[in-house]
């Protein structure tokens, strides 16, 4: 069975620092207005990013167990 | 046949006349399609750009062949053939970033019109900042080309006898060798039709590449004898999605992580001129975000099944026919021995074609963004410098594409020559690992604070280039100021921390930069203090002897390590000074329209007026050419209500055909209505550059 440090530590850490820059992205993006949420077109665009990120978790998430118990 | 060298097997001879014959011909379809789409230029700025007239799926289609195409096939089929699943993760973490291109450098370089990333620098900092941006991006460029000639060669190499006779004389057939005769053949191999064929050409080239590994994939998988005995056969840590936290120092994922997914990541966004000319190619800043998603939500991670496929299925045969596959294959030529394994003559042939055809294409891009870079940055601003004479358009424009063409063959000897720092690499991948590792931090510090952060200064990215490019050395010669950066990774005393050292790097860039930024007050009290001396000019003069000085130090490791960390402080004091004293910079100009915080004052500079951000329906109509040489097209009132479109917005008119992808359009100006509904009037300047064709609907909408 391989060991913490090859099945979700990296997925932590993943998705917790690149999370954050991620969030810091996010955060930026809105504060500059650089999205303006007063643009449907915008808020669409928010939710596609908002939805990226947990797509790729699910992914790596389904992976790693796929890869340990199927 | 095969041969030992060190502890890896290696292949020569492997291909019948078949498969050369297959390669030969479709070299030759690749080129001729290509060469067909040149007609759709009019002008140098669609040579390189295509004309801003694409759909996102066009481009989306046709940036797969950039990232599969790139070197992709060779490295991930080696580290998938090592270390398993996790050599697709280099491909699924592209997201973190993607707020940041999307709404923040996307928007900036479309609405800039900005034609080179250095002349960016220009505008939000100085000319120095960009002559440093551009030596920095020259050196990354031709790196970037070395690390292409260095996969073609191995690519090819095991089709190649070991050696050859030729008039008496005998010949053995080296790496090197080969790569110089493949930078010969891609001189030769060159894209007639500008960004417009480079576009079509990768197209299609991407379809074949998707269809071409996958087919690769099946094959092997009924080679083996299906899917399940495939995954039984390999071990569990083989199957993991993401590699070892820190061990072996060759592949881990935390070293990998910030070497791709962070440093990779921005620089292929906001780096990577060849893709940034593909997204300015879409048909509004909203396409290339379009673009951009599909491309990193779905096409990445099927290309990482593409490109690394053949090392798993290596992996699984060496198990089940180590005489067939030995188990100490050498990493780098498992993708040609699996493919020649599993596919009959002819297929293999078309296989090799197809991965061979798009690294040249790769390699051809990037030489002919490099020498647009050295034309944009280089060229015209040292004439600029030199204050030629004026002279004719057309005098100007020939001497221009004579610079091109020279420059293009200099900077194809400059990559063949940078093979030589990389060869020495157990593979492609931890070559290209530690390149860019290496190159990508500074300018991606400065290119990330420069659009986020408004009170950066040119005194800021100017002493980024220079300090933190002199830490990053003070790095490279002694690999333990990394060790408290490397999460554990053990240090290889051959090739030291080949990734983590993005971290370092990164983190050096980016401290030199907060300080010299937070320092601001400071330096320009010091500034006061020396314009208000006599001899304030030369003491800056001195300064700037002193910097050149101590970064010679630094370049050649005059002195023990100790004494480097007080020489860069000294350094970065000297050249945070002198830029301040010498750049002028007008906050208020250069800040505006080319940071995150005024994207809209960049979108209201781009159209020239108020932005109407009403959104409106897309309308198709009939088109008739109208009288007049002014450049404007007229919609009927009812149709201008429809779209929400005022006289001076902008539109954007496409032949109603889907499956053209925007390759008949064109962008204009709403002029006067008129009113017959189901109707434009458009221009003849505008018909040249739509190529619409006679009774065919249109369909126009409001870009902004």
């Amino acid at each position: 069975m391989p060991s913490f440090f090859q099945t979700w530590l990296p997925f932590i850490y993943l998705y917790g620092v690149g999370g954050f820059a991620f969030l810091v992205g996010m955060i930026l993006i809105r504060r500059s207005n650089a999205i303006d949420l007063t643009i449907k077109r915008h808020r669409y665009w928010y939710r596609v990013l908002i939805f990226g990120y947990f797509y790729f978790a699910l992914m790596h998430a389904i992976l790693i167990i796929a890869a340990l118990y199927w | 046949m095969e041969t030992q060298t060190s502890n890896f097997e290696t292949f020569h001879n492997i291909g019948s006349s078949t498969d050369w014959i297959v390669m030969v011909v479709y070299f030759i379809a690749i080129m001729l399609f290509g060469s067909y789409f040149g007609r759709y230029n009019r002008s140098t700025k669609d040579f390189f750009f295509g004309g801003r007239r694409f759909a996102w799926w066009l481009i989306a289609f046709s940036i797969v062949a950039t990232g599969v195409g790139s070197h992709s096939f060779v490295k991930y089929s080696a580290k998938g053939f090592e270390h398993g699943f996790s050599s697709t993760m280099t491909y699924i973490n592209d997201w973190f970033f993607i707020p940041f291109f999307l709404f923040g450098w996307l928007p900036i370089i479309v609405y800039t019109r900005i034609r080179s990333i250095p002349e960016y620098f220009e505008k939000r900092f100085s000319p120095s900042a960009r002559f440093l941006a551009t030596l920095l991006l020259l050196f990354y460029m031709i790196g970037y080309i070395g690390i292409g000639f260095l996969t073609l060669g191995k690519a090819v190499l095991p089709l190649l006898p070991e050696n050859f006779t030729m008039l008496g004389m005998h010949f053995d057939i080296t790496l090197m060798g080969a790569i110089i005769v493949i930078a010969i053949i891609t001189g030769i191999y060159i894209t007639f039709g500008g960004q417009t064929a480079v576009i079509f050409t990768d197209l299609l080239q991407g379809f074949i590449l998707l269809f071409a590994g996958f087919f690769l994939f099946f094959l092997g998988i009924s080679y083996i004898g299906g899917f399940d005995i495939f995954w039984n056969l390999l071990p569990t840590e083989w199957k993991m999605p993401l590699a070892h936290f820190n061990d072996p120092p060759s592949f881990n994922f935390v070293g990998i992580f910030w070497q791709d997914g962070v440093a990779g990541s921005i620089g292929f966004l906001f780096m990577n001129m060849g893709l940034i000319m593909r997204f300015m190619a879409t048909k509004s800043v909203d396409e290339g975000r379009k673009a951009a998603t599909f491309n990193i939500l779905f096409m990445l991670p099927l290309s990482a099944v593409v490109v690394g496929n053949a090392g798993w299925i290596g992996k699984a045969l060496s198990i089940t026919s180590p005489d067939l596959v030995p188990p100490n294959t050498s990493p780098d030529q498992i993708f040609v021995v699996v493919a020649n394994i599993v596919a009959i003559p002819g297929v293999f042939g078309f296989i090799m074609a197809a991965l061979t055809a798009a690294l040249m294409s790769t390699v051809d891009t990037l030489i002919n963004a490099t020498a647009a870079i050295f034309i944009n940055d280089v060229y015209r601003p040292t004439l600029k410098f030199l204050k030629r004479k004026k002279e004719a358009a057309k005098i100007i424009d020939r001497r221009e594409l004579a610079a091109a063409r020279w420059s293009s063959a200099a900077i194809t000897t400059l990559g063949v020559v940078s093979v030589l720092a990389f060869k020495s690499f157990p593979t492609v991948y931890e070559a290209h690992g530690y390149f860019h590792s290496t190159l990508t931090p500074p300018l991606v510090v400065a290119i990330f604070l420069g659009l986020f952060w408004r009170k950066f200064t040119p005194a800021a990215v100017i002493t980024t280039f220079v300090g933190g490019v002199a830490l990053m050395i003070v790095g490279l010669h002694s690999p333990h100021v990394i060790t408290p950066f490397a999460h554990g990774i053990e240090l290889n005393p051959e090739h030291p921390y080949s990734y983590i050292r993005a971290l370092y790097n990164m983190f050096v860039c980016a401290f030199v930069a907060v300080v010299v930024t937070l320092t601001t007050n400071w330096q320009n009290n010091i500034v006061q203090y020396l314009k208000q001396k006599d001899n304030g000019t030369q003491i800056v003069y001195g300064m700037i002897a002193l910097s050149v000085l101590l970064f010679t130090f630094i370049l050649f490791s005059i002195l023990p390590i100790e004494f480097d960390f007080i020489v860069v402080f000294f350094l970065i004091i000297g050249v945070a000074i002198v830029s301040t004293y010498l750049i002028k910079y007008d906050e208020d100009k250069q800040l505006d329209g080319l940071t995150a915080w005024s994207v809209a004052k960049a979108k209201e500079m781009f159209k020239g007026g108020k932005i109407n951000n009403v959104e409106g329906e897309k309308v198709s109509l009939n088109w008739k050419l109208k009288e007049g040489e002014d450049n404007f097209v007229n919609f009927s009132e009812n149709d201008m209500k429809r779209m929400e479109a005022n006289e001076g917005d902008l539109v954007y008119i496409s032949d109603a055909r889907k499956y053209l992808g925007g390759l008949k359009s064109v962008h204009s100006v709403y002029g006067k209505p008129h009113n017959e509904d189901g109707i434009v009037y458009i221009s003849n300047e505008d018909l040249k550059n739509g190529v619409f064709v006679k009774g065919r609907l249109v369909t126009a909408e409001k870009e902004m």
